[in-house]
This record gives structure tokens, C-alpha cells and sequence, in this order.
């Protein structure tokens, strides 16, 4: 007979019948291989479960306290780390702002006056340089060109006017 | 509700004995599946400490649809197959029995020869479980040793239950080979000082 249905009989774990168990026994007598995994069946079957060494509870408890120590620790370094990084972002981007606050009162007051002043003699310088165009440049125009002048401004906001009536009126029946 | 479910609650609200409680309970299943899967003693204690602490740290995510020792051991298992891929070469140690006691017969029992023979047995046995591939390993284990179903087996190594069937057969076919070959207490190990010229 073939070894094949044996080792299946042996793998299946499956009841077997008289006649099965008397052929199997023939079988086993000659075919060591199905013997080692007889064997190795009953070896399965009979084994033990392997115990710690006494105190694991205690060694764990040990273990549990300091991977517990190690995570506040990491948590701690953590957090000081992230909040350096936070404040150093902090004032690197509003270095700029800060820098002038923390110049001294005069200073900042010198400043503003100082811009103060140098704006207000800027706007009496135009309004002299306007002041004196307007008294030396009539002078030097002859009156046709300011007829010439007149009539084109004249014609130009004409065409303005036109065209703004144009663009703006609604269209009918449409 | 039963005294597993009242500890694996008051775990996770916080309550350290409750855990130790947990511990104290399974520590013989997860120790000895580490052990069986490693082939020695201290990295067999190292991570059955190392399993309880991930139980620790993601006992929130236990579904309480599944049984808690599966869910156990399907962590103790997932991390000594890690630690067995790690592994570059197979470290087995037979120089203690199951129960951590040198190798010698106990003189004390019945019939020490027969004691003996049993021992040598049980060491051929670990001996060639430390040459299947580490799922093959994991299986062979939580059948034999943890008494688990195919189908419990199939949920803790995330496998199908006719993948966990063939992977049985195949163990066994593959310890059936190895132990008609192998004689029996075999050491694998050389002492740091040995030395074949001694």
C-alpha cells in the first residue's frame, strides 16, 4: 500500500477504524518516517508549559517604573525642546517689531520728531516751489498758446462728458 | 462580569495592580510561548517583560470582542517573530528544562531513568521546533502548548484557518524529518571556553 494515506491518517488526527489502526501498525514497523511523526504526535501531546523564574511579577513592576521614568523623561525633554523651538521662531520672526521697542523712550520720541519735522519742511518746500512757478510762468507764455491751452482742455472734456454719457445710458428694448 | 474583564477595566482607567493582576495570571502562557519560540531562557523573560509592556501601552485599543489571552498572545508571538527576523543566527539553549532547573535527573522520582528519557524527549522536541520557520513555530506552539483553536490561532497571527491548517501539517511534517534525523539531546551551543581541542 502507498505511504501516502498514512501520513495523511497521521496529519488529519482523524479517528480510524480497526481494519485503519491494523494497517497503520503494519505500515509503522516499516516506515520510519511515519514512526518519527508518531513520535513527534505523542511528543506534542505530552508537553509541558515552561514557567518563569519566580518574581516575574516583581521584575516587571521594576521594568513597568522605569520605561514609566523614561517616558516622563522623554516628555519633559520633549516639551523643552518644542518650547525653545516655539520662542526662538517667535523671535526670529518679530525680531524686527521688538528691536524698536526696546530702544530707549528718548530715542524713539527723537525719531518720530525728527520724521515729523522733516515731513512738515518737505510740504513748505512744494508749496514755495508752486508758489513760485505760478508767479514766474505766466510771464513766459505767450496768450495764444494759453488760448490754445484753454481750447484743448476745453475739447478734451468734451469728449469726456460724450463718452461717459455713451457708455453709461441704458440700453432700450434690449 | 468576570474577574478578567473587572481587571482589564480598572487597567485601563489607570490602575497599575489591577495590571499586575493581569500580569500574574498570564504570565506562564506568554512566557512559555516566548520561550518555546526563542529557545532560551533570558531572551524567553526579556520579551515576555517586553510583551506585558506593549499590553500596557495599548490596552486602550483591546477590543473586547476577542478574547484577551488570544489578543496576548498574538503580541507575544508578532514580537518574537520580530525578534526571531532580527536574529542573524539561531541561538538555542537545552541546558535547562521547562521548569528552569539544570539538566540532571531527579533522582527523587519515581523512576528517574523514565524522568530522564521524558526530559530528553521534551529537549529533542525544543530542539527541532527551533528550526521551523517562526509563523510555523508560532502556530505549532499556540496548538500544543496554549491549547488554541485553528480558528484562534488564524485571529492572532492574522492568517486564514486553512492557511493556519497547512501551516500545522507542514510543521509537523518538517519536526517528523528533523527528529528521524536528529539523535536526541543534541547541544547546539559551545560554551565560551570550550573547545573541541579539550
Amino acid at each position: 500500500m502507498d505511504h501516502r494515506p498514512f501520513e495523511d491518517w497521521l496529519l488529519d488526527n482523524q479517528p480510524l477504524t480497526t481494519d485503519q489502526k491494523r494497517l497503520l501498525n503494519t505500515h509503522l514497523r516499516t516506515c520510519s518516517s511515519c514512526t518519527a511523526l508518531v513520535e513527534v504526535n505523542l511528543a506534542l501531546n505530552s508537553v509541558k508549559l515552561a514557567a518563569p523564574s519566580t518574581g516575574f511579577t516583581d521584575r516587571f513592576q521594576v521594568r513597568l517604573s522605569a520605561k514609566k521614568q523614561a517616558i516622563r523623561q522623554r516628555n519633559f525633554w520633549g516639551f523643552v525642546v518644542l518650547s525653545l523651538s516655539v520662542l526662538g521662531l517667535f523671535a526670529w520672526v518679530s525680531w524686527p517689531v521688538f528691536r524698536i521697542l526696546i530702544q530707549s523712550p528718548v530715542n524713539l520720541l527723537a525719531s518720530w520728531i525728527s520724521s515729523l519735522v522733516s515731513f512738515w519742511a518737505s510740504l513748505q518746500a512744494i508749496f514755495r516751489a508752486g508758489m513760485v512757478l505760478f508767479k514766474v510762468v505766466p510771464g513766459f507764455v505767450p496768450a495764444y498758446i494759453w488760448a490754445v491751452i484753454l481750447f484743448a482742455a476745453g475739447g478734451w472734456s468734451l469728449v469726456w462728458v460724450v463718452s461717459f454719457m455713451k457708455f453709461t445710458k441704458y440700453p432700450q428694448g434690449a | 462580569m468576570t474577574d478578567e474583564m473587572t481587571w482589564i477595566n480598572q487597567a485601563q482607567q489607570g490602575d497599575d495592580e489591577a495590571f499586575t493582576n493581569l500580569v500574574e495570571t498570564y504570565q506562564k502562557p506568554v512566557y512559555n510561548l516566548c520561550y518555546r519560540m526563542l529557545g532560551e531562557p533570558e531572551s524567553a523573560e526579556d520579551a515576555a517583560q517586553e510583551t506585558f509592556l506593549k499590553v500596557y501601552q495599548n490596552l486602550a485599543r483591546y477590543d473586547r470582542e476577542r478574547s484577551f489571552a488570544t489578543w496576548l498572545l498574538s503580541i507575544a508571538a508578532h514580537h518574537c517573530i520580530d525578534k526571531l527576523r532580527r536574529r542573524r543566527f539561531p541561538s538555542i539553549s537545552i541546558d535547562e528544562d521547562e521548569e528552569g532547573q539544570t539538566d540532571l535527573p531527579d533522582r527523587s522520582a519515581p523512576d528517574p531513568e523514565l524522568e530522564t528519557a521524558k526530559r530528553q524527549e521534551r529537549e529533542r522536541l525544543h530542539y527541532c521546533l527551533q528550526s521551523l520557520d517562526p509563523t510555523d513555530r508560532a502556530a505549532v506552539i499556540m496548538r500544543y502548548w496554549q491549547d488554541c483553536s485553528e480558528v484562534e490561532i488564524a485571529q492572532a497571527l492574522k492568517l486564514t484557518v486553512p492557511a493556519v491548517k497547512s501551516r500545522l501539517h507542514r510543521a509537523r511534517r518538517a519536526l517528523a524529518d528533523l527528529w528521524d534525523e536528529k539523535p536526541a539531546h543534541v547541544r547546539t551551543e559551545r560554551k565560551p571556553y570550550g573547545s573541541p581541542a579539550f
